[in-house]
């Protein structure tokens, strides 16, 4: 078997694969099962099984993209100003519409109980609640540029200039705590056991602040911006995009300070656009700039081909919540999803 | 920190070639020149192509094919702590965006508020790699009020700024001005920035083909353009904005160049507002072309020297403070021995 046809296998046989003529911005998969792609062109591509359905979601671009934490479906932002929820049989129905400011950030925290919907709109984060009722506004010094629950769903965690800001979801006081740290951060993650916030950073690095003694975390050399960074389900590594294999960060036994990332799938001169850690194990899905796309079991280093290249650069990834199925996305418009699960 | 997750410097690999490029226009001008009336014009007039505009203040725009984007101007200063390094935060994520669109856009345009320093906008294209990639800076179009200038000159370092920044400067409302007001608002101008093409507009009324697609910020055009009296000592100002260029005739050591402009952009480089340069390298027959604004500069081989001509190496600043026999010494010591 060649090489290229070894890289497309489990593609081929155990994938759903389509073309869909546009920038795939974001990948994600609801409660039940179906996925979605969420397109330059506004729509959103739904895949249920084997079956297909566009939904005219946006009149412009999908800009982000979530699982609709209240129940079956998605939620999406855009920048034609409008946060929309989809339904799994492609109703669409507006949540909000923000005017001209674009709709470039959503996070969903869903637990038995509650629902959490939040979009960021400018220098502003709206919290919803399940049924779409606006909450709170959550207003910040500069525009926001990522946005991320805690494992718990108690606090919300926002990327801008010169920082981030922590908000307590619940909080009838208004104030965040401030994390500080000059330049300009565009992208955050919170670690599962919500003790560390890290950010991407313009300047092809990252920042982190530890929240139990204010220790700053500074990681930095990749040769890209880090556009993607996700924690594994134990939090003890923090896999990250920007550089020519994946950059995995240390958080055991006192945090990243002083010790080298583990590398895993190195690729000469093909950067590492996207990854998404596996929702069960310690494991990482990544895409790259050639198309690539593969799973890293990050204790043994055993790579797991999902996609060879040549379908454009990876732009995005998404688990399914049993971790048995992968979704990815490329900037030209390929499409697929893959099934892990043994049949 | 140790963490450097890997040794090999190259960067993210080409995905669009320069033709894909999309052409990003800069419109400045302070306030009350008449930018939002030459916006107007360039949108109503550039019937079948499709721009994206990025505003600040959501005005009366003709815009049918357009997409428009209001945008708070968010200026960064990057985190090496110097103050002239700074980009807009606003654009890296704007263009980040548009190119998820799907079909091309003609080209962007950025019209920047009326106190707005320009520099921050050009340094974004040497900085993100996104906007780099994908879009290149075609030309800085600045509007100027041909009857205020002079105070504006007198009460702002901004409007000398925008007219140093410049590729093309529409000289507006030049009704309202006399001949001799005229003269004397050119010639300041040219004191501040020899290269700008020059346009003389009434309300805006500047063909759309002298605006867009100049392809202006590239080096060649502009330094094929230098002007002589560029030499000229008699002039030399302090806090004004002035510029200065050099030329010599043997070919330039590369590394000594690198070391000497390096040096002198981290020590003035809040001083240069731009720099240019055209440099024969030994034994090389393309051209190497060199660029900043402020700090940041950016160098590559643009087309070869002409056929016998002779192969003289340029230099451009325009800045403040400029100190020109130390400028000249250093360029000149950039020179192969003899
Ligand atoms: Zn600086
Ligand atoms: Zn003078």
């Amino acid at each position: 078997m060649s090489q290229a046809a070894s890289a497309d296998h489990l593609l081929e046989t155990r994938g759903v694969q389509r073309t869909l003529g546009a920038f795939v911005v974001a990948a994600a998969f609801d409660r039940t099962g179906t996925a979605a792609f969420a397109l330059g062109d506004g729509s959103l591509q739904l895949l249920h099984g084997s079956e297909w359905r566009s939904v005219a979601a946006h009149d412009g671009a999908v800009l982000a993209l979530t699982a609709d934490p209240a129940g079956p479906g998605f939620v999406s932002g855009g920048d034609d100003g409008r946060l929309m929820r989809t339904a799994r049989d492609g109703t669409v129905a507006e949540i909000a519409r923000f005017g001209m400011k674009w709709v470039e950030h959503v996070a969903g925290f869903a637990d038995g109980k509650s629902a959490v919907l939040a979009c960021a709109v400018g220098k502003q984060v709206h919290l919803f609640d399940g049924a779409g009722v606006a909450l709170k506004t959550l207003a910040h010094p500069s525009t926001v540029s990522g946005l991320a629950f805690d494992a718990r769903g108690k606090r919300i965690a926002a990327s801008h200039y010169n920082g981030a800001s922590l908000w307590f979801v619940a909080s009838k006081s208004d104030n965040p705590r401030l994390l500080e740290w000059k330049g300009s951060h565009t992208a955050i993650a919170i670690s599962p056991d919500g003790d560390s916030v890290v950010t991407a950073m313009q300047e092809n690095a990252l920042h982190g602040w530890r929240l139990s003694d204010g220790q700053h975390m500074r990681m930095s050399g990749y040769p890209g911006k880090t556009r993607s960074l996700s924690f594994t389900r134990s939090g003890k590594w923090l896999a990250t995009s920007g550089a020519e294999s994946i950059v995995l960060w240390p958080f055991t036994g006192g945090g990243p300070m002083g010790k080298a990332p583990t590398e895993l799938a190195g690729a000469a001169e093909v950067i590492c656009t996207a990854v998404a850690c596996h929702p069960q194990m310690e494991a990482v899905a990544a895409g790259f700039a050639d198309g690539v796309v593969l799973v890293a079991d990050i204790a043994s280093g055993r790579l797991l081909p999902v996609a060879g290249p040549g379908r454009g650069p990876v732009s995005a990834l998404g688990w399914s919540a049993d971790g048995a199925r992968l979704a990815f996305g490329t900037e030209t418009g390929f499409a697929a999803v893959v099934d892990f699960s043994r049949t | 920190m140790s963490g450097v997750p890997r040794a090999s410097e190259t960067a993210m690999p080409d995905t669009a070639a320069k033709t894909d490029q999309i052409p990003v226009t800069v419109l400045t001008g302070y306030l009350g020149a008449g930018k939002t009336t030459l916006l107007n014009r360039i949108l109503t007039e550039q019937h079948g192509r499709k721009y994206a505009v990025v505003i600040n203040e959501f005005g009366e725009l003709g815009v049918d094919n357009d997409l428009v984007v209001d945008s708070d101007e968010e200026v960064f200063e990057m985190n090496n702590g110097c103050i002239c390094c700074t980009v807009r935060g606003d654009l890296i994520r704007i263009v980040g965006g548009l190119m998820k669109r799907p079909g091309r856009f003609d080209g962007i345009i950025i019209e920047t508020t009326g106190l707005a320093n320009p520099a921050p906008v050009a340094q974004t294209f040497f900085v993100d790699e996104t906007v780099r990639t994908r879009t290149r800076l075609d030309a800085i179009v600045t509007v100027v009020d041909a009857k205020n200038l002079p105070a504006r000159l007198a009460d702002s370092h901004e409007a000398a700024d925008q007219i140093a920044f410049a590729d093309v400067i529409v000289l507006n409302k030049t009704d309202l001005a006399s001949a001799e007001e005229l003269a004397e608002v050119e010639r300041r101008v040219r004191e501040i920035n020899p290269f700008a093409t020059i346009h003389r507009a009434t309300r805006g009324d500047v063909p759309v083909t002298a605006l867009l697609d100049q392809g202006a910020f590239d080096l060649e055009r502009v330094l094929a353009h230098t002007p002589d009296f560029l030499d000229d000592d008699a002039h030399e100002h302090n806090e004004d904005v002035a510029s200065m260029s050099f030329e010599v005739t043997r070919p330039i050591d590369p590394e000594r160049f690198n070391a000497w402009i390096g040096a002198l952009l981290a020590a003035e480089g809040q001083n240069l507002l731009r720099t240019k340069g055209i440099l024969a390298y030994p034994g090389e027959d393309r051209r190497f072309a060199f660029q900043a604004v402020h700090m940041m500069a950016d160098g590559d081989f643009v087309g070869p020297w002409k056929e016998g001509a002779p192969r003289h190496s340029r230099i451009v600043f325009i800045g403040r403070n400029l100190n020109r026999p130390q400028l000249r010494r250093g360029f000149e010591s950039c020179q192969v021995k003899e």
